[in-house]
C-alpha cells in the first residue's frame, strides 16, 4: 500500500545493490534520522540521557555481537569482558594524555587483540565448547581487572572518566554526548549494513552456514573466524569506550559482568541473529521494556484494585519481561526483525499475497 | 531490383502523393533527433537484469554504421530483408540501416514454422536475413538445405553458440558493426551520403496479413504513410512528445513497427525492450511506461492474474478488494452512461485509489500509464469496465495492416462499449452499400506486394475495402460486426458471423479459445479450448484433482462449469443462435499444426479438417467420441493419440426457466 515499486529501474549494477533501492524505504530511513537528530530539542533531559542515549550505544553494541554471532555464526558469551577493556583503556589512554579520538582506537584495538587471542579458541571448537571458551575470557578479564589495581585503580574502586574533548567539542553537556553516540551508532549500522553486503560479509556467511564447505569453495575459515573476532571486537571494544564516556562516566568492573553478557546474547537472539533493524529493535527490548512494564504496573497499582504486596510488585515485570522473552522466541524464532520484515512484505505485496512477478 | 524499375515506381509514388516532401522521412527524423536531443535516452535493453541505454546520438551512430556495413554485404535498394526474432535494439537498428540503403525489412513472426519462412523467402527473392540468435540461424541454415539456395548472407546478433563457428554465409552484427565503423572513418563523407539516399516515397517495410484464409499478403508501407498517420494520430492527442514506451509485441506486427519505429522517431520516444518476452511483465513495472499497447487477450489476462492473486491473497486486503473493485464499476458504468457521481462517492473513490487502485496499478506496472490501448478483436464489456474503473483510461483502436492500424479510435470524451470510435483526422471513412466499411486517407497502403488482383479488390477509387461489416451511429461512431466473408447461414437461414459468438465466449476466462459451428447445420455448436491456467487454479480450489490438460479438459466438473458459461452467452443470443452441444478439446489451437495463425486468428478449414469425427459427434447426437488426434512434434514428425472426449448438451437459459 505505502510501497510503490513500479518505474524503479537500474542502469548499473551498483544502484541495484543500494542500500535502500525502495523509495518508501528511504523514506522512513530519512524520517526516522530526523526524528533522532531532533531528539534532543523533542525529549526532556531525564528521556534523553537515561532512554534514547542507553539505547542508541547498547544498539551498537548488539550490532557488533551480531557481526560476530549472526553473521559470522560464532557464539560468544563474553562479549561485556571485550567492552570492558575498551573501557579501561580508553580511560587510561585518555589519562595518560592521550586525545579521546585515538584514545577510542586504542581502546579498539586493545579489545579487537585480547578478543582474537580467545577467539582463536573458535578455531579448534565450535558451538558449546566456544560458549565455555567465551565465558572464560568474561571470568579471566573480570578477575584481571579487580585483582590488577593498576587498571581497577584498586579493589572496588570507580574510575571516573577525565574531562576530553571530541572533534572539539567538550564532552560535557547532554546534547555533546547523546550526538557522539549516535554518530557511532549511526557509523557502526552503515559498517555492518555494508559488511553484509560485501565479499568480506558473504565471505562470513559462508563460514557461518559450513566452515569446511566454504573451504571447499575457497574461503579460508581460520582467517575469516579470526577477522570476524577481530572486527567484532574492535568495535565492542570502542562502543564500551563510549559507553563509558558518553554514559556511565564512571567505571566499575561489576558494569561488565556476566549478566551483561548475557543481557547482550539476548538482544541479538530476540532482535534477530545477523539483522541490523533487529539489534536497535532487540536492545530497546531488552533494555526499555523493563522499564515500560514498572512504571505501567506502578500505574496500575495506584488505583489499590488488587492489593499487592511491595515485594510482588518489584517482581512482576521481571516475570512478565520472561515470558514475553519466551514468547517472543517461540512466536517467531528468528525475532522482532522478521516480525517487522513479514510486516513490510504484507505491504510490500498489496493487495496480493505473494509478489506477482 | 533495376534502377529503372526503381525510378519509374518513384515517378508513380510522386504523382499519387502530391503532399509528401521527398526528404522528409524516417531517416530524417533520426538525424534531427540525434542532432537536436543528441543525450536524452532513445532506447533501453534490460540485459542481465540491468537497463542497458542508447542515446540518440548512440541510435543514429549504429544504424549508420550498420548501413555502411550492409552496403559492402552488397544491399542495395529495393532488396528486402528477412527480419526474424524477439525485439533487440540492434535488429531495429539493422531495419533502420536497411531503410537508410532503401532496401526493406521484411519482418516474420520468430515462432514461424521453417516451410511459412521458406515461402516468404521465395515469394520476395530474399538474399539478406537479420536473425536474433542461434535458433533463427539453424531455423535459416535447415532451408538453406531445404533447396532455398540464394540465402547469401545471415547476419545474427546474439553471437551465443556461434561465435568462431559461424556456418558459411553467417556472420555476428557485432562484426558487421566494426566493418562499418571502420569504413565511416575511412570514407568521410559516407554518412552524409547515406543519409540522403532515401525518399518519403521508398518502402520502409514489408508487413504481411495474417493470413487467415489462404496465403499470406505483403503489405508494403511507405515512409509516407507511415509519417502520416503517426501524424493524423499524435494531431489528434492519442500519442504525446516523448512517451515512455515498453517495445514487446511481435516486430512482425504492424502496430511494433508504428509505435517503436514510426512512432518513436516522429515523437522521440523512450523506447524500452524487455529481457525476454518471459520476463515481459516484470520488466514493464520497473519501466512504468505512459503509454501502454496490450491486446484484448493480454488485457484479459491480466485480469485473471488479478483475480487469481486476490483469491489466494489474505482475508483483509481480499475483503477491501471485493468492496473496492465492484463499488468503481459500478460507478464507471454510470459514469459511461452519462450519470456523474456524487461527492461523497467520488471522495469513496479517492480512498479506493489509496487503498486497492493505486496498489494495484503499481503492481502491473500502469501506475504511470496514461494512454492505455487496445486493438485487434473485441474487448470483454467485464475486462473494458474493470480497467476503466481502475483507473486506466483504457480506449479502442480499430485498423488494419494495411492502414497502418491508425484509421478509427475512440476519442477522450464519448467512449461507450459497443463502439470503436472516430476516425482519425484525416481519415474519410464511409459504408458501403452492402455494409461494409470503407477508408480513405493518406496512410492507407498502394498496394500488395506482387499482388495486382488483391489489390485491386481492396484499393477502388481510391478507397480501401476493409472487408469488415459496421456501420456508423447518429453521433459519427463507428460500431464494427465482424468479418464481411465471414457472415454465415444455418440451414434455416439464419444470419451470423462465427467470430462475434466466439468472442462473447471467449469473455468467460475459463475460454481460451471456442470455435463456432454451424454453416449449413441445424443449430450452433462449439469446440471449447479450455484456460488450464484459470481451469487449474478453479480446479484447485475445488479438490478436482488432474493431471494434464487432456485430462482436466474432460473431467465432468469442468463440463458443468463451461456448460454455465455457454449457457450465459446463450441467454444474450437469439433463440435460433443458442449454443445446443460443446466438445472441451483435449488441446490447445497450436499455430504449429496450422489451426490458429500467429496473431491466434482461427484456420476454420483446417480445423473443420482436423476435428471433423468430433464435429460430426456434435451433430449426430453422442454423447462422446474415440478420437485419434495428430500431432506434430516440434522435429516435424507427427503422431497418432487416441483420445475419449465427451460430447455435452447444453440446457439453454430459457429452456431452463421454462422447465
Amino acid at each position: 500500500m505505502f510501497y510503490r515499486l513500479s518505474g524503479i529501474h537500474h542502469t548499473r549494477y551498483e544502484s541495484a545493490r543500494a542500500l535502500w533501492p525502495v523509495t518508501a524505504d528511504r523514506r522512513i530511513i530519512q524520517g526516522l534520522l530526523l526524528l533522532a537528530l531532533a531528539a534532543p530539542f523533542l525529549l526532556s533531559d531525564l528521556y534523553l540521557t537515561s532512554y534514547m542515549l542507553p539505547w542508541l550505544i547498547w544498539t551498537a553494541a548488539a550490532l557488533s555481537l551480531t557481526l560476530l554471532m549472526g553473521i559470522a555464526g560464532q557464539l560468544h558469551f563474553g562479549f561485556a569482558a571485550v567492552m570492558a577493556i575498551g573501557a579501561y583503556t580508553s580511560i587510561h589512554l585518555t589519562r595518560a594524555g592521550v586525545p579521546f579520538e585515538l584514545a577510542l582506537l586504542g581502546a579498539g584495538l586493545m579489545a579487537a587483540l585480547i578478543g582474537c587471542l580467545f577467539g582463536a579458541a573458535a578455531l579448534r571448537v565450535k558451538g558449546l565448547y566456544l560458549v565455555m571458551a567465551t565465558l572464560a575470557m568474561q571470568y579471566l578479564v573480570e578477575w584481571t581487572i579487580i585483582n590488577v589495581p593498576a587498571i581497577s585503580g584498586g579493589a572496588q574502586a570507580t574510575l571516573s572518566t577525565p574531562d576530553v574533548t571530541f572533534l572539539f567539542v567538550p564532552l560535557q553537556s547532554d546534547g555533546a554526548l547523546y550526538y557522539t553516540a549516535l554518530l557511532w551508532t549511526v557509523v557502526v549500522t552503515l559498517l555492518i549494513m555494508n559488511i553484509k553486503r560485501s565479499s568480506f560479509g558473504r565471505a562470513l556467511v559462508a563460514v557461518r552456514d559450513k566452515d569446511f564447505a566454504a573451504s571447499v569453495i575457497g574461503v579460508n575459515p581460520l582467517r575469516y573466524k579470526l577477522l570476524a573476532f577481530f572486527a567484532s571486537s574492535f568495535l565492542g571494544g570502542v562502543t564500551g569506550a563510549v559507553l563509558a564516556f558518553c554514559y556511565y562516566q564512571a567505571v566499575t568492573p561489576e558494569q561488565f559482568g556476566f549478566n551483561v553478557s548475557i543481557q547482550l546474547v539476548a538482544m541479538v537472539l530476540v532482535g534477530g541473529l545477523g539483522s541490523v533493524i533487529g539489534a536497535y529493535l532487540g536492545a530497546g527490548f531488552v533494555l526499555l521494556l523493563p522499564i515500560v512494564l514498572t512504571n505501567l504496573l506502578a500505574f496500575v497499582a495506584q488505583f489499590d484494585l488488587i492489593p499487592i504486596s511491595f515485594n510482588l510488585l518489584s517482581h512482576i515485570p521481571l516475570m512478565v519481561y520472561g515470558a514475553l522473552i519466551i514468547g517472543v522466541i517461540l512466536f517467531e524464532p528468528l525475532g522482532l526483525a522478521k516480525i517487522y520484515d513479514n510486516i513490510r512484505k504484507y505491504f510490500l505485496v498489496w493487495p496480493f499475497r505473494h509478489t506477482q512477478s | 531490383m533495376l534502377p529503372e524499375k526503381i525510378h519509374q515506381n518513384l515517378e508513380t509514388s510522386r504523382a499519387m502523393h502530391p503532399g509528401w516532401q521527398d526528404k522528409d522521412h524516417l531517416i530524417r527524423q533520426l538525424v534531427n533527433n540525434a542532432r537536436d536531443h543528441a543525450d536524452q535516452i532513445a532506447l533501453r535493453e534490460r540485459d542481465r537484469g540491468i537497463w542497458q541505454e542508447y542515446t540518440w546520438r548512440d541510435y543514429l551512430e549504429r544504424v549508420m554504421a550498420l548501413a555502411a556495413g550492409l552496403e559492402t554485404l552488397g544491399v542495395g535498394p529495393g532488396d528486402r530483408i528477412l527480419v526474424v526474432g524477439d525485439n533487440r535494439p540492434a535488429l531495429y537498428f539493422g531495419m533502420l540501416a536497411a531503410v537508410t540503403l532503401r532496401a526493406v525489412p521484411s519482418p516474420a513472426y520468430p515462432d514461424t514454422n521453417p516451410q511459412e519462412i521458406q515461402a516468404q523467402m521465395e515469394a520476395e527473392s530474399i538474399r539478406c536475413a537479420l536473425v536474433e540468435d542461434q535458433e533463427q540461424v539453424d531455423k535459416l541454415l535447415g532451408i538453406r538445405v531445404a533447396g532455398y539456395g540464394h540465402l547469401d548472407h545471415i547476419l545474427f546478433d546474439d553471437p551465443r553458440g556461434l561465435k568462431d563457428k559461424e556456418p558459411r554465409g553467417a556472420l555476428a552484427l557485432g562484426d558487421l558493426l566494426a566493418r562499418g565503423r571502420a569504413r565511416l572513418e575511412r570514407e568521410s563523407n559516407l554518412a552524409q551520403d547515406l543519409q540522403s539516399r532515401p525518399s518519403v516515397h521508398d518502402t520502409a517495410v514489408l508487413l504481411h496479413s495474417s493470413g487467415t484464409t489462404g496465403a499470406p499478403k505483403g503489405i508494403p508501407l511507405k515512409h509516407g504513410h507511415i509519417l502520416s498517420g503517426v501524424r493524423n494520430a499524435s494531431q489528434a492527442g492519442y500519442f504525446r512528445e516523448g512517451e515512455v514506451h515498453m517495445a514487446y509485441l511481435p516486430m512482425a506486427w504492424v502496430g511494433d513497427f508504428i509505435f517503436t519505429i514510426g512512432a518513436a522517431l516522429v515523437l522521440r520516444f523512450c523506447v524500452n525492450i524487455p529481457e525476454r518476452q518471459e520476463t515481459a511483465l516484470h520488466d514493464l513495472r520497473e519501466i512504468a511506461p505512459t503509454l501502454y499497447f496490450g491486446s484484448p487477450r493480454a488485457w484479459s489476462n491480466m485480469l485473471t492474474r488479478i483475480q487469481v492473486g486476490i483469491n489466494e491473497s489474505t482475508g483483509l486486503k481480499r475483503r477491501l478488494y471485493h468492496h473496492f473493485m465492484p463499488f468503481a464499476v459500478e460507478l464507471e458504468r454510470r459514469r459511461l452512461a452519462g450519470q456523474a457521481p456524487t461527492a461523497a462517492e467520488r471522495f469513496w473513490r479517492a480512498v479506493g485509489e489509496v487503498l486497492i487502485f493505486g496498489p494495484l496499478k503499481d503492481q502491473l506496472g500502469l501506475a504511470r500509464v496514461e494512454r492505455p490501448y487496445t486493438a485487434g478483436e473485441a474487448m470483454g464489456e467485464d475486462v473494458f469496465l474493470f480497467f476503466r474503473a481502475l483507473g486506466l483510461n483504457l480506449r479502442q483502436f480499430y485498423g488494419q495492416t494495411e492502414n497502418c492500424a491508425l484509421c478509427v479510435a475512440q476519442p477522450l470524451d464519448s467512449i461507450s462499449l459497443h463502439t470503436a470510435g472516430r476516425p482519425f483526422p484525416g481519415v474519410a471513412l464511409k459504408i458501403s452499400d452492402d455494409g461494409e466499411i470503407l477508408v480513405r486517407s493518406d496512410n492507407i497502403f498502394d498496394g500488395y506486394f506482387n499482388n495486382p488482383e488483391a489489390t485491386a479488390e481492396t484499393l477502388q477509387d481510391g478507397w480501401m475495402h476493409t472487408g469488415d461489416a459496421g456501420y456508423l451511429e447518429e453521433d459519427g461512431q463507428l460500431v464494427v460486426l465482424g468479418r464481411v466473408s465471414e457472415v454465415v447461414h444455418t440451414r434455416a437461414g439464419e444470419r451470423f458471423i462465427p467470430t462475434y459468438v466466439e468472442n462473447r465466449l471467449k469473455f468467460s476466462h475459463y475460454i481460451k479459445d471456442a470455435c463456432i459451428l454451424g454453416k449449413d447445420r441445424d443449430y450452433l455448436a462449439a469446440l471449447i479450448v479450455i484456460d488450464i491456467d484459470a481451469v487449474g487454479h478453479w480446479a484447485e480450489e475445488n479438490g478436482v484433482a488432474y493431471t494434464s490438460f487432456a485430462d482436466l479438459s474432460q473431467k465432468p466438473q469442468v463440463y458443468e462449469l463451461v456448460r454455465k458459461e455457454v449457457a450465459h452467452v446463450n441467454a444474450v443470443l437469439p433463440d435460433a443462435l443458442e449454443i445446443r452441444r460443446f466438445v472441451n478439446l483435449h488441446k490447445e489451437f497450436d499455430p504449429d499444426d496450422g489451426e490458429v495463425t500467429r496473431t491466434r486468428k482461427l484456420r476454420r478449414k483446417v480445423i473443420d479438417a482436423h476435428y471433423a469425427p468430433i464435429i460430426e459427434s456434435l451433430y449426430d447426437g453422442r454423447s462422446a467420441i474415440e478420437f485419434e488426434a495428430r500431432i506434430s512434434y516440434e522435429t516435424g514428425e507427427s503422431g497418432i493419440l487416441k483420445r475419449h472426449l465427451a460430447v455435452a448438451d447444453v440446457v439453454g437459459a430459457r429452456l431452463a426457466e421454462e422447465v
